[in-house]
C-alpha cells in the first residue's frame, strides 16, 4: 500500500521512491565530518545543523523586525514595540521559545556572533519586553488536564520573560475584553442561530458565564471538523488582542514547515484561497479606534510572523534533542468525531506524504507563496478579523441553489430572507466561517458534552459582541445591525449621484 | 411516519438528500437544480453566442453521458441557439474503449447529433494497447492525456467547431487544485479552476459541470435512467492523481462542501504577477503546428520516444537528453499530421459535419 494508505494503487504505478539522501554520508556544509542527520535529501553534522537552523529561523524573522524593510542594507533591528511569543506547549513552540532566548533575550554566544564595537546600536536588545502567552483549551474539552502550571515552568526555565495564561474562555469574557483596552464603552451582548443557515442574530439581555458561553457555542457547531477551525480561530484572536494591549509590536507562533504545510492545505480545503497570504504572515490592527489604550493602532499594525516557517519538523525534533529542550507536548484534542475532521485528516495526509516525498511540505508551501488573492476586498471578517472577498454570497447561491427564491431567479430583485427586522451575521463573515458556522456533514456526529442540551441560539465571542455594539451604538439607537443584502436596484440607488450615464 | 417534504417546492416528498447542500428534494426540484445551476455556470460565464457550433467530449461514461443530455435540454430550454455535436477519442484500449464507443454510438441516435470519431491509431499511428506494450503500465497516463487532449482538438478542427465541452466535474476540478499545489504545477494551478481556456490557436474548452458533484452526476443518470458505460480504464489510475482522489473522497465525507470550498479557493487566488512574469511563454511547435511550452510540444516529444525505442524521453529531462545524444531526428518517423484550426470565417465545411459519420 501506499504511504497515504491509497488502497486503490498497483504497484507499478506507484512513484519510485528516492534513495535517502543524495550523495555521501558526509555533511553537506562543512564537507570533513560525518553527518548526523538528512534535511531534505540533504546529509548535515550536529555542528552545522545548529548556525543552519538558527540562519533560517533569522533569516524568516528579521527582515520583517524593522517598520519598513532596509533592503539589502542590513541595519539594526527596531521594532516599535514589544514581542509576543505564542505558545502552544508543542514541538514547533517549544523550538521558538529556545531560539527567541538565544537570539534575542540572552544571547548565546555559540550561535549569535558577535558584530560591532561594545557601544554598536546591533549590541541592543532588540525587543525590550518579550512575553509568552498560552491559551489553555482543556474547558473545551471534557476531561482534558489542565497544563497551565507545565507550561509556566517549561518558560519559567529562561530569564526574563514573562508568562501570560489565558483560558480558552476568555473569548466570551467582558472583563478580558475590558483588559484589551479596545472596548467600548457599553458591550450589548447578542446570540446567534445556528440552527439554521440565515445566522440569525438578536441582542439578549441573558448573560452566561464564559465556560458555559463557549461550550453552548462549540456544542451547536455543525460539524466535528468546524470545532478545531474555531478553537484555532479564538486563539488566533486571543493573542492578537493580547499583542495589542501589551503593546507588542510582533507576535511570532511556532509553526514549523510542516504545520504550515498543512494549515495551507486545511484552509484551502475550508474555502480559504482568499487568506492564503494571511495563513504564512498577516498584518492586524483593531477595528476601534475609541478604546483606552495609547498604542496608536491605526499606524502601527502587529505582525504575526512564523519564524520556523522553513524549518521542518524533523528539524524540530532534532533541535529539541540536541538543545535539551522541554517539550511540554500538546494535549491531543480527542471530542466525539475527532478522526473524521477536516484538519485531522490533512494532518495525517501530508505527514504521511512527507515521511516518502519529503520534499512535499516544501513544495507546498512555496507554491502558496506564489499566490496572491484575487478579487476585492469587501470589509473584514466578524469572526476571524481576515478580509473578506467580495461577492462570496452571491457566488454561493448561484453554484449552489438552496432555496426556491435562487431557483425561480427571485433573489436577483429581492433581499433575500433577511429583513430589517431580522439581521445576519452572513454577510459579515468571510467565506471559510461562513462554512464553519453553516456547512453540515450527511453523517450525525455525537454530542460534544453529554448531558449538555445545544441550544440553537448561542452567545457570540466577545470581539463580534464589541463590534455589533459599535455598529448598533453609531447607529444611534440601541438594538441590532440593521443590514441586509441590497439588490442591484438598491446598490444602484445608493450610488446613483456618482454615477454616469451609460 | 409523516413523509418528509421537499425543502424547495415544499408539497412534493422529499426522496434524496442532495449531496451538495444536504437538503432533502424531491425528483422533480433535484432535476430543475442540477439544470438550473448548469445553466447559471453556463449564463454567468457567457460561454456561447447563438449559432455556435459545440463539441461534446464523449467518451461514453457517466459524466459525458449527463452531459451531452443537460446541453440538449438547455439548448432547447434556454434557445441558446448551439448546434451540438459529439466527439470521441479511441484511445485503442481492447475491451474498455471499444465498448464504451458503443454507448456513445448509441448516444448519437437518442440525441440525434453528429458524431465524429478520431482514434489514437489515425492520429498518432499507435493505440494505447500497443503503448502500454512498450513502455507498461507506468506513466502510461502521462502519453494517454496528453494525446488526448490534443486528439480532440484536431477532431474540433476536422468538426469545425467554435468551441469543445468536456465532462470535467466539481471533484475533478477540486482533486486537480490540490494536486497542483502538492506538486508545485504553479502554471496548471493558475488555470485550472478556469471555466473556459483557450490558447491562441487552440478551440475554445469548457466544463460546464464545474460546480457539479460527481455523485450529482451519478444520481441524475440513474433518475433519468440514461445509457452510461461504467468501468475503470484497465490501465493503472495514475498513482498520484489516486492519491489526491482519496484524500478529497475523505473530505467530502467528512464535510460535503469540501469539494466546493476548494474549487472556491482556487478560484480565490491568483498567480502573483511577478512569477506570471518567470513562465515559459506559449510558443507552436516547429514539427507539428500544435500550441506548446516548448520547441517541440509535448505529444511530439512522447511520439517520438515511442517511434525510438525510447519511451522516457518524453517523461524524463535525462531520457530526453539520452535521446538528443543519440543523434538527430530520423527521417523515417512518424509523425503527427500538421495542426490547423478551421473555424476562421470563409474557412471550408469539412464534409462530415452534418451528416453524422463514424470512423473507427
Amino acid at each position: 500500500m501506499s504511504s497515504c494508505g491509497n488502497p486503490a494503487v498497483e504497484s507499478d504505478a506507484l512513484m519510485t521512491r528516492k534513495p535517502k539522501y543524495d550523495k555521501s554520508r558526509t555533511c553537506v556544509r562543512c564537507k570533513e565530518n560525518t553527518g548526523n542527520l538528512v534535511i531534505r535529501h540533504a546529509v548535515y553534522c550536529k555542528d552545522c545543523f545548529f548556525p543552519l537552523i538558527t540562519h533560517r529561523f533569522r533569516r524568516s524573522l528579521e527582515p520583517f523586525v524593522n517598520p519598513k524593510p532596509d533592503g539589502p542594507r542590513r541595519t539594526a533591528l527596531k521594532p516599535t514595540g514589544d514581542l509576543l511569543i505564542g505558545y502552544s506547549g508543542g514541538l514547533g513552540s517549544a523550538v521558538l521559545l529556545d531560539l527567541v532566548a538565544r537570539c534575542y533575550v540572552t544571547p548565546d554566544k555559540s550561535l549569535v556572533t558577535a558584530e560591532g564595537g561594545r557601544d554598536h546600536p546591533r549590541k541592543d536588545r532588540v525587543w525590550k519586553k518579550v512575553r509568552v502567552c498560552y491559551v489553555e483549551v482543556c474547558d473545551a474539552f471534557p476531561g482534558m488536564p489542565d497544563r497551565t502550571e507545565e507550561i509556566r515552568m517549561a518558560v519559567n526555565k529562561y530569564q526574563d520573560l514573562e508568562f501570560i495564561p489565558l483560558r480558552i474562555q476568555d473569548s466570551f469574557d467582558p472583563k478580558f475584553w475590558k483588559s484589551t483596552g479596545v472596548s467600548p464603552d457599553q458591550l450589548l451582548q447578542y446570540s446567534l442561530d445556528l440552527g439554521t443557515e440565515d445566522l440569525l442574530i438578536a441582542s439578549t439581555s441573558t448573560s452566561s458565564e464564559p465556560t458555559a458561553a463557549l461550550r453552548a457555542y462549540l456544542a451547536a457547531l455543525p460539524t466535528p471538523s468546524a470545532l478545531p477551525t474555531i478553537l484555532k480561530t479564538l486563539t488566533r484572536l486571543l493573542l492578537l488582542y493580547t499583542a495589542y494591549s501589551t503593546k507588542s509590536s510582533h507576535l511570532v507562533l511556532g509553526t514549523s514547515l510542516t504545520s504550515l504545510a498543512v494549515s495551507l492545505i486545511t484552509s484551502i480545503t475550508q474555502g480559504g484561497g482568499f487568506h492564503v497570504k494571511e495563513e504564512t504572515q498577516e498584518e492586524w490592527r483593531p477595528t476601534y479606534s475609541t478604546g483606552t489604550n495609547d498604542f496608536q493602532p491605526s499606524e502601527l499594525p502587529i505582525r504575526i510572523i512564523r519564524p520556523l516557517r522553513d524549518i521542518g519538523m524533523k528539524e524540530c525534533g532534532a533541535w529539541a534533542w540536541w538543545m535539551d529542550v522541554k517539550v511540554v507536548g500538546r494535549e491531543k484534542w480527542v471530542w466525539p468525531g475527532a478522526k473524521s475532521g477536516i484538519g485531522s485528516l490533512t494532518k495525517d495526509f501530508i505527514v504521511g506524504l512527507e515521511k516518502d516525498y519529503p520534499s512535499t511540505v516544501s513544495t507546498i508551501v512555496r507554491t502558496c507563496g506564489k499566490l496572491a488573492p484575487k478579487g476585492e476586498v469587501d470589509g473584514r471578517c466578524i469572526l476571524c478579523e481576515r478580509p473578506i472577498q467580495e461577492g462570496i454570497q452571491e457566488w454561493h447561491s448561484r453554484i449552489s441553489i438552496r432555496s426556491r427564491a435562487d431557483l425561480t431567479g427571485k433573489s436577483e430583485s429581492a433581499p433575500r430572507s433577511i429583513s430589517r427586522a431580522q439581521p445576519s451575521l452572513t454577510s459579515l463573515l468571510c467565506y471559510t466561517c461562513h462554512t464553519t458556522l453553516t456547512s453540515r456533514s450527511s453523517r450525525s456526529a455525537p454530542p460534544l458534552y453529554p448531558g449538555l442540551s445545544v441550544e440553537k441560539k448561542v452567545p457570540l465571542p466577545v470581539w463580534i459582541d464589541a463590534r455589533l455594539s459599535e455598529n448598533s451604538l453609531h447607529a444611534g439607537h440601541n438594538e441590532v445591525i440593521t443590514g441586509h443584502f441590497l439588490t442591484e436596484g438598491e446598490k444602484r440607488d445608493a450610488l446613483k449621484y456618482y454615477l454616469l450615464d451609460d | 411516519m409523516a413523509h418528509r417534504l421537499c425543502v424547495l417546492c415544499e408539497t412534493s416528498k422529499a426522496i434524496v438528500k442532495r449531496p451538495k447542500t444536504g437538503q432533502q428534494i424531491c425528483k422533480e426540484c433535484f432535476f430543475n437544480v442540477f439544470e438550473t445551476e448548469v445553466h447559471n455556470t453556463i449564463s454567468q460565464a457567457s460561454l456561447f453566442k447563438p449559432g455556435d457550433r459545440v463539441a461534446i467530449g464523449a467518451s461514453g461514461g457517466k459524466d459525458s453521458t449527463v452531459l451531452a443530455y443537460v446541453m440538449k435540454t438547455l439548448n432547447d430550454r434556454y434557445n441558446y441557439g448551439l448546434n451540438l455535436f459529439l466527439l470521441s477519442i479511441d484511445e485503442g484500449i481492447t475491451g474498455y474503449r471499444d465498448d464504451s464507443l458503443e454507448t456513445v454510438k448509441r448516444n448519437q441516435e437518442q440525441y440525434d447529433m453528429p458524431l465524429k470519431i478520431l482514434s489514437y491509431d489515425e492520429l498518432y499511428g499507435w493505440t494505447m494497447d500497443s503503448i502500454v506494450q512498450q513502455i507498461g503500465k507506468k506513466n502510461n497516463c502521462t502519453f494517454c492525456g496528453v494525446f488526448r487532449r490534443q486528439a480532440l482538438d484536431r477532431g474540433a478542427a476536422m468538426l469545425n467547431v467554435d468551441h469543445i465541452v468536456t465532462g470535467h466535474n466539481a471533484d475533478d476540478i477540486a482533486e486537480t487544485v490540490l494536486m497542483n499545489i502538492m506538486r508545485g504545477d504553479i502554471a496548471r494551478l493558475g488555470r485550472c479552476t478556469m471555466i473556459c481556456t483557450q490558447g491562441e490557436d487552440t478551440i475554445k474548452r469548457s466544463k460546464p459541470f464545474k460546480y457539479a458533484y460527481e455523485k450529482e452526476i451519478v444520481m441524475y443518470a440513474y433518475f433519468k435512467k440514461l445509457d452510461y458505460f461504467s468501468t475503470e480504464c484497465i490501465y493503472s489510475p495514475e498513482a498520484y492523481r489516486g492519491h489526491a482522489r482519496a484524500f478529497l473522497k475523505d473530505l467530502e465525507a467528512a464535510r460535503p462542501s469540501a469539494i466546493i470550498d476548494i474549487i472556491h479557493s482556487g478560484e480565490a487566488f491568483e498567480i502573483k504577477e511577478d512569477i506570471k512574469a518567470t513562465q515559459k511563454v506559449q510558443q507552436t511547435c516547429k514539427r507539428c503546428g500544435y500550441m506548446s511550452s516548448n520547441e517541440l510540444c509535448k505529444a511530439c516529444t512522447l511520439l517520438e520516444g515511442l517511434e525510438r525505442g525510447m519511451a522516457n524521453a518524453g517523461i524524463t529531462d535525462r531520457a530526453r537528453k539520452k535521446m538528443d545524444a543519440e543523434g538527430p531526428t530520423p527521417q523515417n518517423i512518424r509523425t503527427i499530421p500538421f495542426f490547423q484550426t478551421s473555424t476562421r470565417p470563409g474557412s471550408p465545411q469539412p464534409n462530415n459535419v452534418e451528416n453524422p459519420q463514424v470512423t473507427s
